[in-house]
């Protein structure tokens, strides 16, 4: 307590000040304390602890055991339907960057002024991103049979809506006054918009699409896993049958693609932005 | 012809732009609005292109009230009225060529300025207008790599490739040093003379205004406390216009370069 009382106060010479006030402070630590207690009362609620982790690791020697040794026999029809799990992603990339265009144009508030149009819009995006690229595709499965269309109509409303989002907010953030400037010179809103707003948001747009991309090649192997067609589905198939050499396989396969299409869209983004 | 006819304006929040205006500025006058910040020189010059819309009152712009335009004749109207912004309002990511051709905009159909399809007459137009700003080795350059004076320079190039009858600048000085905008303020000058494009500017630095304007109007609270031509201007009417004597900031400095030995 004394310690306290001799700090120098505020009127004096070598006054050394908080680097951020008291109260700011003591809001950064309380929530750090309850973190802690969110962190202690959900390991509790389900009854994990770190002796199940070390316990799981020990049965790793029996699924190696039948993951290998690999079966190159299924190599084949892993290529085949691999590169179908490729055209999915490709199909519903290209949609879904084509359709965002009109949608995050309506979606962005500093273009529609409107209030209703541009809360519907965002509504609708909003309920779409909410639904599990699994829960679609189920849907679509459903609704169009098994097979790759129900898949790409699935991986199509998956990526409208994480795009739509993303782009939307790209849009409400350029600069308007270029905009403003085509206006004043008898442009008109199509116009204003394709000379003002898209030079401004095509660098963020590529990126973004290229990025829907890879998601959408690492989601068709999901939905491929409820019957959405691709390399997904062959990946279930042998696992039914247990045929534990061949899933190693296509998990390897799947690995180096997505490696390595992560790689390139990666560099193309570099070189754009 | 431009001509003010018991003009208001009052914004939404009840904000009073513009109170009882009337004025005539005749074709081919070079016109400078004097007046404090807040004392609707912006909105007087927005009206004429219907950034904002008057709330009573007639505006004409050769002879037509244009607060009854909208749609596709308010485009129209915005074709003939070019306007220059105190921040320039160039796309900065495109180049300078495309900047100057989006003056071409009003002019051009929807479908053929999406695909970029201008006509060689407008490039041409286009080189030309920067040509005269002394800009045009810049053709390539992407706006913002150039100084805050060549930005303005391009912006008046774009306004001239609009070809338009009038030109309005908003403070185009407000964010240049001295030696850059009395040239600015000399290019203005220079097209306001050659091209017979009736000019209307706002500033509030006082010796700028006496400089280069013909006929001076000055705003208080949205009214109009003088007009006349600069030469029944004295210190007198400026603290008249301004409320308070004049200070060291009412005035811009810098000498006066010939813009053709400038750039």
């Amino acid at each position: 307590m004394s310690n306290k009382m001799s700090k120098p106060t505020i009127n004096e010479d070598n006054y050394a000040p908080l680097l951020s006030p008291w109260r700011v402070k003591a809001k950064i630590t309380v929530i750090f304390f309850v973190i802690i207690i969110f962190l202690l009362f959900s390991s509790w609620r389900t009854g994990v602890d770190l002796n199940a982790l070390i316990w799981g690791f020990s049965n790793m020697t029996q699924i190696t055991d039948k993951l290998f040794p690999l079966n190159m026999g299924v190599l084949g029809p892993a290529m085949n339907t691999l590169f179908e799990t490729i055209h999915m992603a490709i199909i519903a990339s290209t949609f879904s960057t084509l359709v965002v265009i009109p949608v995050s144009l309506l979606a962005a508030n500093n273009i529609t002024t409107n209030w209703f149009i541009y809360n519907t819009t965002r509504l609708i995006m909003n309920i779409l991103r909410t639904i599990p690229d699994v829960v679609l595709a189920v849907i679509f499965v459903g609704l169009f049979g098994i097979g790759v269309f129900g898949g790409i109509v699935a991986l199509f409303i998956f990526s409208l809506g994480i795009l739509a989002k993303l782009i939307s907010e790209t849009i409400e953030s350029v600069d308007m006054h270029p905009v403003e400037a085509m206006r004043a010179s008898g442009a008109n809103t199509i116009q204003a918009i394709a000379y003002g707003v898209v030079p401004q948001v095509l660098p963020q747009f590529t990126s973004f699409s290229l990025y829907v991309f890879e998601i959408n090649i690492r989601a068709s192997v999901v939905i491929g896993l409820v019957g959405a067609g691709g390399i997904g589905q062959l990946l279930m198939n042998q696992f039914s049958f247990n045929n534990y050499g061949a899933v190693m396989t296509i998990i390897i396969v799947i690995f180096a693609v997505v490696i390595l299409i992560e790689y390139i869209s990666g560099k193309i983004r570099e070189a754009i932005i | 012809m431009i001509e003010f006819k018991d003009l208001s304006l009052v914004y939404p929040n009840g904000h009073q732009g513009l109170k009882d205006v009337n004025l005539k500025i005749e074709d081919g006058e070079f016109v400078v609005i004097v007046g404090l910040s807040g004392a609707g020189k912006s909105t007087f010059i927005r009206s004429i292109n219907r950034l904002v819309t008057p709330t009573e009152g007639e505006l004409h712009v050769d002879d037509d009230n244009i607060l009854d335009y909208k749609g596709r004749g308010l485009r129209k109207l915005r074709t003939k009225v070019g306007m220059i912004f105190q921040s320039y309002n160039l796309v900065k990511r495109n180049n300078v060529i495309k900047n100057v051709l989006a003056g071409r905009l009003g002019h051009t159909g929807t479908i053929r300025s999406v695909f970029n399809l201008f006509s060689k007459d407008d490039k041409a137009l286009a080189y030309e207008s920067l040509k005269r700003v002394n800009i045009d080795e810049k053709l390539y350059n992407r706006a913002d790599e150039l100084s805050g004076g060549q930005q303005q320079r391009v912006s008046i190039a774009r306004v001239l490739t609009q070809k338009p009858k009038y030109i309005l600048a908003d403070e185009p000085v407000a964010s240049l040093d001295p030696p850059t905008s009395h040239q600015v303020m000399q290019y203005l000058r220079k097209i306001n003379k050659e091209d017979g494009i009736t000019t209307i500017v706002n500033l509030h630095f006082i010796d700028m205004a006496m400089e280069y304007a013909d006929r001076i109007i000055g705003m208080r609270a949205g009214e109009v406390v003088f007009d006349g031509p600069v030469s029944e201007v004295t210190e007198e009417t400026f603290e008249e216009i301004y409320g308070r004597s004049i200070r060291e900031d009412d005035l811009r400095g810098g000498v006066e370069e010939d813009v053709e030995q400038n750039v």
